[in-house]
């Protein structure tokens, strides 16, 4: 027999009409978001709708995987469950309350047959007790073993009353239920609620009960749906939001900043370069901000925090989060409570972007206030410092090398690029030219290419790609870099460029066209991998076992992941180590980290120990960074020399053969 | 309060040993032109003390046409006017004679700074010789400067330590290279500023050369000398032998 809504409350129609001014606070509190969220500069992205799945500025899929699935949230496998049974939990209990409400206005059957014995009954038990078993588990862990990462640098308050409360629903619902099927009768499919009716009576008073049950259990529902907007349960809507104006391109993007007002004496005021105080920041940052969850999943794996750096992506989120709810956009003390020191410490490894699952992008938020210390405040740690100066004076960071331009092929026939014949420029870029322990990928891949018989050549004279600049802050600086690049590629009508630096490749395919210059790069491990492929090399598989070490802007910030373990398989047995692929561990040497003196543990060394732990015969990697700062960190646990470029591996065996 | 700084742009300071090279006993052309280390380290103490004391800030040089574009630096770090002496003697009383003329043209000079000494010549003489010519005091290697009842109090680093040093009046100051005073990267605006900047240009006047004659410039060639240590069981001993042996060769 069907149910009937509403058999033990007067003018239980009530509950509906009082549904109405909850609406017009939880809306109040979602447009107060609004409100905060729309002091940020509008950015018009001139990208709108070119790609696919792309609807305006919405990225469908994204919305639909990592904001509504919320499949990042997996990646914690207990953490996911909870959460996974606490929001699809609330979606079917909700849409199992506005059903009753559709029966009670309207007469939708829902009360009858198979759908209320397996919806209306079991499966909004089951998601009852679904959310509350996800309650239970985040009280647990919030208040009695918090990990690290939600207290560090400080735990979120209010989380607590709020949770609290939707057992209280939770709670009162199992009750009213059991309550009418005391009264009603045993009702299959309710497991919950027929278990619990076996403590009620039948009498008047039992009757009474269930009704004072009924209202409260409806208030204090409308009360949690109307507080969620002001309380932390709020990333149930902005982080779907965020996602789909995510961009999911991996890693981040810098956007071009626009110098020419500067020039212009009649331009009365001055674009502010970076950021200083959230008023700076586009909406979408303000989004970021609002949306945090405070779960210090980036803080976790950030290289940074992890070894005993004063820097925190959680830590620079949060505070701008609290000061976007305290409505101090305006105060530009913000960038000095962060401190220049913690902001130079990021490594740009996006290791955070990766595991946010609210999809925030704090490196682009550190790279804002890093851009706005250099540019408009000439603030910079000494040796980054000293690092752009080189570049603006030599075009290379590398001050006080021992190297000459031209050290590195001394003893190689190197041909030139001759625009027409060549087909290929081998880009050296300048940790290879400069630094004698990556001066040996360039070696090795001049024979590699003139034994595969590729037409390649390189420049007579060549400057940095800028992308340390770039890195440390200083966009005017690498803006000028580029073009004076994209100039001289113009001249010798370059199309085709292989890349030994992942940091080179980033800049070429990421910044260089927006400034005009468009080329089809490809990654040094990407042309190994082809030329391994078509046949043009052959390489012995041998029984040594090589570790892969990922770099962050070839793997997390440009998915490639398979050539260089491709390459790296077909030379011998490829072992991982524990955190590989999108969740490698940076080297230490990115964002201009490279000249960094650093405080706390050193990360190149945490990564070499890890990689020597897997006890592989070779260490490789491809990227001269990475080459050198891990060659660097493993001194302190071995003399051998284990790390090599792929390419190094891969030249190795053509000597051998 | 007007302090003059004085910047002299020399041949990339960094040019590896291995691939130096002189053309008519100078460094070879093909060297990017950028400031004096030194000079770096005087302007950006110029310009620190113009902003403690809302000085103004005058970059003189004597060099050719163009270093204006690598003048503009120190502009943009935070210099008001740049005045050039074109020439290019490299005769150090001519030098100064023509620092003098220019500084002269300005008005009411209190202070002016000086790399301790150039990077190409390496003579730190210049300064000197031109406080001499224009009568004011001469305090070289120092490293910070404060104003004090009315009076500058200097500190001056030595090889063996430091001395404080106090004085009225007007003075020549080389600079030395200490933490604070770590040339700034210019800020974008001020890079852009320093376009539209004056720039005098003067032309230059004839001074009385010194009477010495360069015979011939030699650079060092680079050698390589490998030695073996006695490996002992503490590596520390092996450190305090190498310490000694570099020691002897005169090289630390
Ligand atoms: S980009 Fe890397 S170093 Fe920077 S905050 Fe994120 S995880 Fe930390
Ligand atoms: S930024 Fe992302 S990962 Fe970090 S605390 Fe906020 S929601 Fe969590």
């Amino acid at each position: 027999m069907g149910r009937t809504p509403y058999w033990n409350i007067d003018l239980g129609i009530l509950i509906d009409l009082f549904a109405l001014p909850m609406i017009v606070i939880f809306f109040y509190g979602m447009y107060g978001h609004w409100k905060r969220i729309r002091q940020g500069k509008v950015r018009v992205n001139l990208d709108l709708s070119k790609s696919a799945g792309k609807i305006g500025p919405v990225y469908l899929y994204s919305l639909l995987t990592k904001g509504i699935l919320g499949t990042k949230i997996y990646k914690k496998i207990y953490t996911g469950v909870a959460h996974g049974g606490l929001f699809w939990g609330m979606v079917v209990l909700l849409l199992g309350t506005i059903l009753v409400f559709l029966n009670v206005l309207f007469g939708l059957p829902v009360f009858s047959g198979g759908f209320n014995h397996w919806f209306m009954a079991f499966a909004l038990d089951f998601a009852g007790l679904a959310v509350f078993g996800g309650i239970l588990f985040f009280l647990v862990r919030r208040l009695l073993f918090p990990p690290e990462r939600l207290t560090e640098p400080k735990s979120r308050t209010g989380f607590s009353p709020i949770v609290l409360l939707l057992g209280v629903v939770i709670l009162t619902g199992f009750v009213v239920e059991g309550g009418r099927i005391a009264c009603n009768g045993i009702d299959n499919g309710s497991f919950m609620g027929n278990y619990l009716s076996m403590m009620f009576g039948k009498g008047d008073e039992w009757l009474t009960l269930h009704r004072y049950m009924w209202w409260i259990h409806g208030f204090l529902a409308l009360g949690f749906l109307a507080y969620i907007p002001y309380s932390p349960l709020v990333h149930l809507l902005l982080v779907p939001v965020n996602a789909a104006l995510a961009d999911p391109m991996p890693g981040t993007k810098m956007g071009l900043i626009d110098f020419s007002s500067f020039e212009d004496e009649e331009s009365e005021e001055m674009p502010v370069l970076g950021a200083a105080k959230l008023a700076d920041f586009s909406r979408k940052r303000l989004l970021d901000y609002s949306t945090c969850l405070w779960c210090g999943r980036c803080h976790e794996v950030c290289p940074a925090a992890q070894t005993g750096k004063p820097l925190s992506p959680k830590g620079v989120i949060i505070t701008l989060a609290e000061c976007l709810q305290d409505g101090r956009v305006e105060d530009d003390s913000l960038i000095d409570s962060l401190t220049s020191e913690a902001l130079f410490c990021c490594t740009t490894c996006a290791a955070c972007m990766e595991a946010c699952p609210a999809l925030i992008n704090q490196p682009k938020t550190i790279m804002k206030f890093r851009q706005n210390l250099v540019m408009e405040r000439s603030e910079i740690p000494e040796l980054m410092g000293k690092a752009n100066s080189s570049l603006e004076l030599r075009g290379h960071p590398f001050f006080g090398t021992g190297a000459g331009p031209n050290d590195w092929c001394k003893d190689l026939d190197v041909p030139l690029f001759e625009e027409g014949k060549t087909e290929y420029l081998l880009w050296i870029g300048c940790s290879v030219t400069y630094e004698e322990r990556a001066q040996q990928i360039a070696g090795s891949m001049v024979k590699i290419l003139s034994h595969a018989g590729t037409s390649f050549g390189i420049l007579e004279e060549f400057r940095c790609t800028g992308d340390p600049a770039k890195q440390m802050g200083n966009e005017f600086q690498f803006a000028e870099l580029a073009q004076q690049n994209i100039e001289d590629f113009s001249d010798l009508g370059i199309k085709k460029i292989i890349t030994m630096c992942p940091h080179c490749y980033n800049s070429f395919t990421r910044h260089y066209p927006k400034l005009g210059g468009n080329y089809q790069v490809i990654p040094h491990s990407v042309f190994l991998k082809s030329l391994l492929k078509a046949g043009r090399l052959s390489l012995n598989r041998e029984t040594n076992t090589i570790c892969y070490h990922d770099p962050c802007y070839l793997g997390r910030r440009n998915a490639i992941y398979d050539e260089p373990r491709d390459v790296v398989n077909s030379m011998g047995k490829l072992v991982e180590m524990p955190r590989n692929r999108n969740e490698s561990f940076c080297c230490g040497g990115g964002g201009g980290n490279y000249w960094a003196e650093e405080v706390g543990t050193r990360i190149n060394q945490v990564r070499a120990e890890e990689a020597l732990g897997t006890g592989a015969d070779f260490i490789a990697t491809s990227c001269p960074f990475c080459l050198l700062m891990l060659t660097d960190g493993a001194k302190k646990f071995t003399e051998d020399q284990k790390i090599f470029d792929i390419a190094e591996l891969v030249a190795l065996q053509l000597e051998e053969r | 309060m007007h302090i003059v700084v004085l910047a002299k742009v020399v041949p990339d300071y960094e040019v590896p040993a291995g691939d130096f090279e002189l053309t008519n006993s100078r460094a070879h052309s093909r060297y990017k032109r950028m400031m004096g280390l030194y000079d770096e380290n005087a302007i950006e103490s110029g310009v620190q003390l113009k902003e403690k004391y809302s000085a103004s800030l005058t970059i003189v040089s004597y060099g050719i046409k163009a270093d204006i574009q690598v003048l503009r630096k120190a502009v943009a770090m935070g210099g008001e006017k740049l005045s050039l002496v074109l020439g290019g003697s490299d005769d150090p009383n001519v030098i100064a004679a023509n620092l003098k003329m220019a500084v002269e043209k300005l008005e009411d000079v209190d202070l002016i700074l000086a790399g301790q000494q150039s990077a190409d010549m390496d003579r730190g003489i210049v300064h000197g010789m031109l406080a001499e010519m224009l009568g004011f005091a001469f305090i070289p290697q120092v490293a910070k400067i404060e104003q004090e009842d009315g009076q500058w109090k200097v500190i001056q680093n030595t090889e063996s330590g430091s001395s404080e040093l106090k004085f009225g009046g007007k003075a020549v100051l080389s600079i030395t290279s200490v933490p604070e005073n770590v040339p700034r990267i210019p800020v974008v605006r001020s890079i852009f500023a320093a376009k539209k900047k004056p720039v005098v240009q003067l032309p230059e006047i004839e001074g009385d050369a010194m009477p010495v004659d360069e015979l011939s410039v030699d650079i060092p060639k680079m050698e390589s000398v490998c030695e073996f240590l006695p490996t002992e069981d503490d590596p520390a001993e092996t450190a305090k032998i190498l310490l000694g042996r570099l020691r002897e060769e005169r090289l630390i």
